[in-house]
């Protein structure tokens, strides 16, 4: 008597029949489980048990699973595009190719002249700034202090 | 008019957790989320997540927001960081290449699963020149860390074999830069000082097993040739004092056990513990039976429901936890992988527990013969007589064609826990992974019927286990310790 057949009718208007299925999957332990539709608004899920655990129990359980199950699809479908998101962001950082060495800087055979140019005339204005730096310390403040001492020599008295 | 109604459903769907796994568990809510964060609530809390209305001025409003409950306060930064950690398998492929240098074995243990013939069976050796091969062919993984594994039957009845490859192996590594571990599973009752010295200056770690106290180890482990408990300890004992003793160029790991639990294991969970406290192991990895092999026609002696496993897993965890407080070290090994994802969103390398799972795309079994498989309980299979888990050979086949093979895409598809309609809403699903071989053993299917399948309701014991013990802050602070790095 406990293992008779139980139906659920579901308004699919109240929940998706996605939802009906996934709740579904959680009696498919206990029992084997036949969805078809109802007319154009509802499903009807009926419940065959395979075991012990009675059919009465099995629709309730269904039934809990029911309401767990809306909810879990208002909040995927509230998120999905989030979730994808945060998915690939996760993934995409790790395949992001290492950008390679380019093997020239992408300038014309003018431009690159041209900058070597510049590079030589920054580079020579340097070297006399420099050397007037020098002629202006008189107290060789810019020098190290091996630059003005030598090395260290040994304390070691003779 | 329409605009405003627009506007407020916008607002509503905003307001809802960006992704929420939950179970309930007496007056409590357990959430996860896919980034590896958990959180016990009450119901009151619950509804109000579920709703949306956790707001700045709710008392959970901060630790959820930093777990990634909360949809406006979202680190994306941070919470891609914990995913690609908790997911970092992804990126490389097979890391554990198991060689099966041999079917033959001197014992004859009620559980084995590996089909092994006698200790004079013949034609079941690898060839050196196989496991030459063989390791090639785990070289060309593009992990950058290759463990090899040598396994039987039991290895060292096939001495040569494993020199060649171990050699071969620690040339390769050296040539391709890869950092590479040699394991050895073995029931040492072959063990020589010249063998051990040659593992130890090539730094092969090795593992045995030990199933408790001798006459339950001596029951489940079957050894004609002598005392297997005997000749357990006698060499754990050696590596361990090797290790202790670091000779001088050699690196010495410590040596490792696996338990297997049978039916007559489950009323002597404190003598088992004990036995790996006084043998000085500090880890102890509680493994359950699978109806798979040799196993499967002797399930009706030595098997039991998942209830009962479970059981016998609580009380030894909780038996562990007590020994912890006392001063022993020891840490149960399934528990602390579980809990290296649980709290450190860190990826363990625990292959049975994934998604999707390591067959194939983590590991690969290689047969003796050079046969490949997606894992070792799919050569079990094969070697039953049904070649659905073999992924190719390494004489004849690429190793693109190999991850590309019919095998190991079904394995992947059936082990994504995003398709398995019962996985994709579980609240372990962030730390969970299904097996394929399994399910196919066991319900007649890769997918199998998670409802009805027993190593799920095996692992949603362990975890819900797991799970209330993180709940109390005493064994909290001693199961963190277990995964401190």
């Amino acid at each position: 008597m406990k293992n008779k057949t139980i139906s659920v009718r579901v308004s699919l208007g109240e929940y998706g029949l996605d939802a009906v299925r996934y709740a579904a999957h959680a009696s498919s332990g206990a029992a084997h489980v036949f969805i078809k539709l109802a007319g154009s608004g509802a499903a009807l899920v009926e419940f065959s048990p395979t075991g012990s655990v009675p059919a009465k129990k099995i629709a309730a359980a269904f039934r809990s699973e029911l309401a767990e199950e809306k909810l879990r699809a208002a909040i995927y479908a509230a998120n999905r595009e989030l979730r994808d998101f945060m998915i690939l962001k996760a993934l995409s950082k790790e395949e992001a190719p290492v950008p390679a060495p380019q093997d020239d800087s992408g300038l014309t055979p003018e431009q690159e002249k041209e900058l070597d140019a510049l590079i030589a005339q920054v580079e020579s204005e340097i070297k006399q700034e420099a050397a007037a730096g020098a002629a202006g310390d008189p107290l060789g403040i810019t020098r190290t202090w091996e630059d003005k001492y030598g090395a260290k020599k040994s304390r070691k008295k003779n | 008019m329409a605009q405003k109604k627009a506007a407020k459903k916008t607002s509503a769907a905003a307001a809802v957790p960006p992704q929420l796994f939950w179970r309930r568990e007496g007056a409590d809510f357990l959430v996860t989320n896919d980034f590896g964060h958990y959180a016990w609530l009450k119901k009151k809390d619950f509804d109000a997540l579920a709703a949306g209305k956790v707001g700045e001025k709710h008392p959970l409003f901060a630790g959820l927001s930093a777990k990634g409950f909360v949809r406006d306060r979202l680190d994306f930064d941070s919470l891609a960081a914990k995913w690609r950690s908790k997911n970092a398998y992804l990126n490389t492929g097979p890391g554990l290449h198991i060689l099966v240098l041999t079917l033959k074995c001197n014992h004859k243990c009620l559980y084995c699963q590996a089909a092994a013939g006698g200790a004079g069976a013949r034609d079941t050796d690898m060839t050196p020149a196989t496991a030459r091969a063989c390791v090639d062919f785990a070289f060309k993984s593009s992990n950058p860390g290759i463990t090899i594994e040598f396994q039987g039957g039991e290895p060292l009845l096939n001495w040569p074999a494993l020199v060649a490859a171990v050699k071969h192996a620690r040339s390769r590594a050296k040539a391709a830069g890869k950092e590479l571990k040699l394991a050895l599973v073995s029931n040492f009752s072959l063990m020589t000082e010249e063998k051990a010295r040659f593992l130890m200056e090539h730094e092969v770690s090795v593992c045995t097993s030990l199933d408790g106290p001798a006459d339950l180890h001596n029951k489940n482990r079957c050894f004609s040739g002598g005392n297997s408990h005997a000749v357990t300890l006698k060499w754990l004992k050696y590596f361990q004092k090797k290790n202790a003793d670091q000779p001088a160029g050699i690196r010495v790991f410590k040596p490792s056990a696996l338990l297997t639990v049978s039916r007559y294991s489950l009323s002597r969970h404190k003598e088992i513990i004990d036995e790996y406290v006084k043998a000085g192991l500090e880890d102890i990895f509680i493994r359950p039976l699978a109806p798979i092999g040799y196993a499967r026609n002797l399930w009706d002696k030595i098997g039991y429901e998942a209830g009962d496993f479970a059981a016998f897993y609580l009380k030894s965890l909780d038996y562990i936890l007590k020994l912890n407080r006392s001063g022993v070290v020891l840490k149960e090994k399934m528990a602390s992988m579980m809990l290296d994802k649980i709290i450190n969103s860190r990826d363990p390398g625990y292959l049975d527990a994934r998604c999707p799972c390591g067959a194939a795309i983590g590991q690969i079994a290689y047969n003796y013969n050079g046969d490949l498989y997606t894992c070792d309980e799919g050569r079990m299979v094969g070697w039953e007589g049904d070649e659905v888990f073999k992924v190719g050979n390494v004489f004849r086949d690429s190793y693109r064609k190999v991850m590309a093979s019919d095998a190991t895409r079904a394995c992947v598809v059936s082990s994504n826990l995003e398709a398995q309609p019962d996985c994709a809403r579980c609240v372990y699903k962030p730390y969970c992974g299904v097996c394929p071989v399994y399910n196919y053993e066991v319900q007649g299917s890769l997918w199998g019927d998670m409802a009805s399948n027993d190593r799920c309701g095996l692992f949603k014991g362990i975890f819900g286990a797991l799970f209330a013990r993180l709940k109390g802050p005493g064994s909290e602070a001693l199961l963190k310790k277990w995964v401190e790095k």
